[in-house]
């Protein structure tokens, strides 16, 4: 009981988080580099952690960032961690570590899915100019990192992931 | 459905009147008396029994008893109370008088002869019950300026609290206000909301509370649904013979948080309490009625609320064997909604999207009981009750429900012979919900259930019972369930007491665990029309010895495996949170505690332990919200007319928590959780001897400002201090 009591006179219990000087993030900028098709009802910047190897990988708790709807129709779009987003729904620190799935998706349903069938990727975030396979987005402790861009043409979409149609 | 419950509620009126018309008018006598201390100083509260009958009395604050209605014979009458040795006086013989017996009781620091009236639906002793109980005495409510039920719950051995759910030996998490796996009682009466099935714990007036009886593990074949985990029984306070007038009050206030960051408003932040209660008897007719009310500024911003709380308890003697009591209980409260905080930098603040959200919540109960003692070997109860729960929000388009739970229930108690008591009843309800949140569903369900206990004179005391419940909710597949139960008590020695129990459980979906359509703050809740009831079986052991007057051991092992069980989760294809049933989940822990009078009547220790192993067996991982250690402490001291008390309560990090809403990035910080530790401070004086009838009370809660959660983003009150009184005249 001793060792209890000296415990809860030894400290606080849950404290503050300190404020970062720089807050782990990420932002970029999405160029449309062809027309929108008029079947896309709304598009999305998505974020996964984890590679989407089979249906099972793509899940909400995979899922770490989905954004408001992109405008349609438009040319480029500049994006931030720290805007307005459905996942995180609060906008703030964006957790550091490496994610391997970030692309902008498309939906032609009525009302906003989380269903894998109602997703069509359109374009994909690579690094070093590889495009055979998904760039890792990687944000170091303390680190906002900036110029993720991704390029779309609706005419000649990226490999879809699997567990479509 | 409403039709047909207002026939049976026909029914059982004309069954009250014919049964108390039969009364038997033969020549009858009774038995009073006093009873007092070695001191000659009258004691309130025995228990005077008269053995293999259900006839009894308590005695009042002036120390005397009456028990009426008695035929010629020869009786042996047992005369207890907590605090006092058991005085037992047999060969009382009453032949054509009636006959006066005072009592002088002994003093006794063994607490084991508790008589509890949950466990069995009847008046057993604590000492031989086949399961493990606990008890709060109403006093404590009291001394500890109390204003919440489930402030006091928090303390019990094997209970913990996730905000205002309980768990007891980690019967449950957290289910977002929806379900409970214990019932809770008043007066016997059910009291859970029709809609959610929640516990609505701020509902009664701690005054008027005589104390709470909890039974541990499963007492569906008795409770049915909802006590799958166990019952928590508040019993009211007797209605006195005199006026009584009580005043009762307390004001505090929150210190300031222990980090600058999280003082938001920059002042310590007031509460106080004030309720007025009168007591009293005119002829055949008894009354409590009181009023309270409780305003908080809270510690937390937008979570401050104002309460007002009406109770009234009536009780008419048609004659000493017979009587209806009627119970009302109102409830009003306009509160802030602090869901969670904005994040650990403002723990103490809500998210900007969910400021000024409030709620103001209507609560209604009514019942009626009737009690009649047919003869020597018959008790009869009748219990019916209406419960209406009605709450709205302030969000542009209002979140809006209401729901009314009609219950009704036929208890017989008849001692067979001298060494069995067999208790049995049915009991019927419909509920009916009009909501935005949950539609317009209803549940229908219907229960009866029998229980034998066997009085051996080795001396083994097995209890044998069983209950049939029939369930349905609305669309859902209507459900049938089977709940037996089978007990021993065997005392080896007269401080040496065995005792072991085997129950099955069943608990039906509330039906807002299967109809909930909702989205709040950030939080989507969808139905699950395929949601099943949920079964478990609950094994316990355990020991109770007193080696010597100043010391009391109790250790109980439990064993409680889960079927189905109703747990939320997130759906991974849409990140909704649904109900669901888990496929097997077990819990599995031991508790141990001890009683040490150090100075009788002075000093006392209590230490209580308990282990809980509390596991999903699909992913192997621990249930969410259930700490795997548990400690409680209390070290007593009363002398002259003062006393003091510290209390201090340790539970270990819990494991297992609603990572999804932190992943999802709705709970900012939600991650963020340590062990419990809380100490608390008591002072109280006792101006009784001075003439004038009043208890002051002077309380420091968590006295180190620790800071913890029970909850994600939800943290505990930080230190407070408060100041009480009970005046009464």
């Amino acid at each position: 009981m001793l060792v209890l009591l000296t415990a809860a006179c030894s400290n606080y219990g849950i404290e503050p988080k300190p404020v970062l000087k720089s807050p782990p993030g990420f932002s970029g900028t999405i160029r449309f580099i062809s027309e929108w098709p008029d079947s896309v009802k709304r598009s999305f910047l998505v974020v996964f952690k984890n590679p989407l190897k089979s249906d099972s990988d793509f899940t909400i708790l995979n899922l770490k960032f989905l954004s408001k709807e992109i405008p349609l129709g438009i040319q480029t779009h500049k994006f931030s961690s720290l805007d307005s987003a459905y996942i995180p729904a609060t906008p703030g620190l964006f957790s550091a570590g490496s994610y391997f799935y970030v692309a902008v998706v498309q939906q032609s349903t009525e009302n906003l899915s989380l269903a894998r069938k109602d997703w069509f990727v359109s374009g994909v975030y690579y690094t070093d100019n590889d495009t055979t396979t998904p760039g890792v987005l990687i944000i170091p402790d303390s680190t906002f990192v900036k110029n993720i861009n991704i390029n779309v043409d609706f005419k000649n979409p990226p490999p879809q992931p699997p567990g479509g149609n | 459905m409403k039709k047909d419950f207002i026939k049976i509620l026909s029914v059982l009126t004309v069954l009250i009147l014919s049964i108390n018309s039969n009364i038997l008018i033969a020549q009858t006598y009774s038995i009073s008396g006093t009873i007092t201390d070695l001191k000659l100083k009258p004691i309130q509260g025995v228990n005077v029994v008269i053995l293999n009958t259900n006839i009894g009395a308590a005695s009042d604050h002036n120390g005397n008893y009456r028990i009426s209605d008695l035929k010629t014979g020869i009786y042996t009458i047992e005369f207890s109370a907590i605090g006092y040795q058991k005085f037992i006086k047999e060969n009382v013989t009453i032949q054509n008088q009636s006959i006066i017996l005072n009592i002088e009781l002994k003093e006794s620091v063994i607490l084991s002869e508790e008589v509890l009236v949950t466990a069995g639906k009847y008046e057993q002793k604590k000492s031989e019950l086949p399961v493990s109980a606990e008890v709060i005495s109403g006093k404590e409510f009291i001394e500890r300026n109390f204003s919440n039920l489930a402030d006091a719950v928090r303390f019990v051995p094997g209970v913990t609290m996730t905000e205002d759910q309980i768990s007891i030996r980690g019967s449950s998490g957290y289910s977002r206000g929806t379900g409970s796996r214990a019932l809770l009682a008043i007066d016997g009466l059910p009291f859970y909301t029709g809609d959610t099935g929640e516990i609505v714990w701020e509902m009664i007036p701690v005054l008027e509370i005589k104390r709470v009886e909890i039974i541990k593990g499963a007492a569906s074949s008795l409770y049915g649904s909802s006590a799958i985990g166990g019952v928590v029984n508040c019993l009211t306070r007797d209605i006195s013979e005199k006026p009584l007038t009580i005043l009762n009050g307390f004001y505090g206030f929150f210190d300031k948080p222990y980090y600058s960051e999280w003082n938001w408003s920059g002042k310590r932040r007031p509460f106080n309490g004030l309720t007025l209660s009168h007591s009293n008897t005119i002829g055949n007719l008894g009354f409590n009625v009181s009023f309270t009310r409780l305003e908080e500024s809270s510690y937390r911003k937008d979570d401050d609320f104002k309460k007002y709380i009406g109770f009234i308890k009536t009780v008419y003697n048609f004659s000493p064997a017979a009587s209806v009591t009627f119970l009302a209980n109102t409830f009003n409260k306009r509160a802030g909604q602090f869901l969670y905080w904005k994040d650990s930098r403002n723990a103490l603040v809500v998210p900007e999207k969910n400021m000024n959200d409030r709620i103001e919540t209507n609560r209604y109960l009514f019942g009626l009981m009737f009690k009649n003692l047919i003869n020597d070997k018959y008790l009869l109860n009748i219990k019916t009750s209406y419960y209406r729960n009605y709450f709205k929000d302030n969000e542009i388009t209002p979140n809006e429900s209401a729901s009314n739970l009609y219950r009704g229930e036929v208890q017989l108690n008849t001692n067979i012979t001298s060494s069995i008591v067999l208790t049995g009843g049915v009991e019927g309800n419909y509920s009916k919900v009009n909501s935005s949140l949950f539609g317009n569903p209803e549940a229908v369900g219907f229960g009866i259930y029998t229980v034998a206990d066997i009085s051996f004179s080795f001396p083994l005391i097995t209890s044998i019972g069983i209950r049939y419940d029939y369930s349905r909710l609305d669309s859902l597949k209507a459900s049938g369930s089977v709940s037996p139960k089978l007990g021993f008590n065997y005392k080896i020695f007269n401080n040496l007491v065995l005792r072991s129990s085997l129950g099955i459980g069943f608990r039906a979906p509330a039906l807002s665990e299967a109809f909930t359509s909702i989205s709040t703050s950030g939080i989507t809740i969808k139905p699950n029309p395929n949601i099943k009831s949920e079964h478990n079986m609950t094994i316990e052991s355990g020991l109770n010895y007193s080696p010597f007057n100043q010391l009391s051991l109790d250790i109980a092992a439990f064993y409680n495996e889960y079927y189905d069980m109703i747990e939320p989760g997130i759906d991974p294809t849409d990140g909704k949170v649904v109900f669901t049933n888990l496929v097997r989940a077990r819990i599995q822990g031991f508790e141990a505690s001890a009683s040490v009078s150090i100075l009788p009547d002075q000093l006392t220790l209590i230490f209580n332990y308990t282990y809980l192993w509390a596991r999903d067996l699909e992913t192997g991982l621990a249930l969410r919200y259930r700490p795997r250690h548990i400690f409680y402490s209390t070290i007593d001291f009363r002398k002259w007319n003062f006393e003091a008390e510290i209390n201090f309560r340790y539970s270990s990090k819990v494991e297992e928590i609603d990572e999804e809403l932190i992943d999802l990035g709705i709970i900012v910080d939600g991650e963020l959780r340590v062990p419990v530790y809380t100490t608390d401070l008591k002072f109280g004086y006792n101006f009784l001897s001075t003439g004038f009838p009043l208890n002051i009370y002077l309380n420091v809660k968590n006295i180190f400002n620790y800071n913890y959660v029970e909850l994600i983003g939800n943290l505990r009150p930080i230190r407070n201090f408060s100041l009480g009184f009970n005046f009464a005249f």
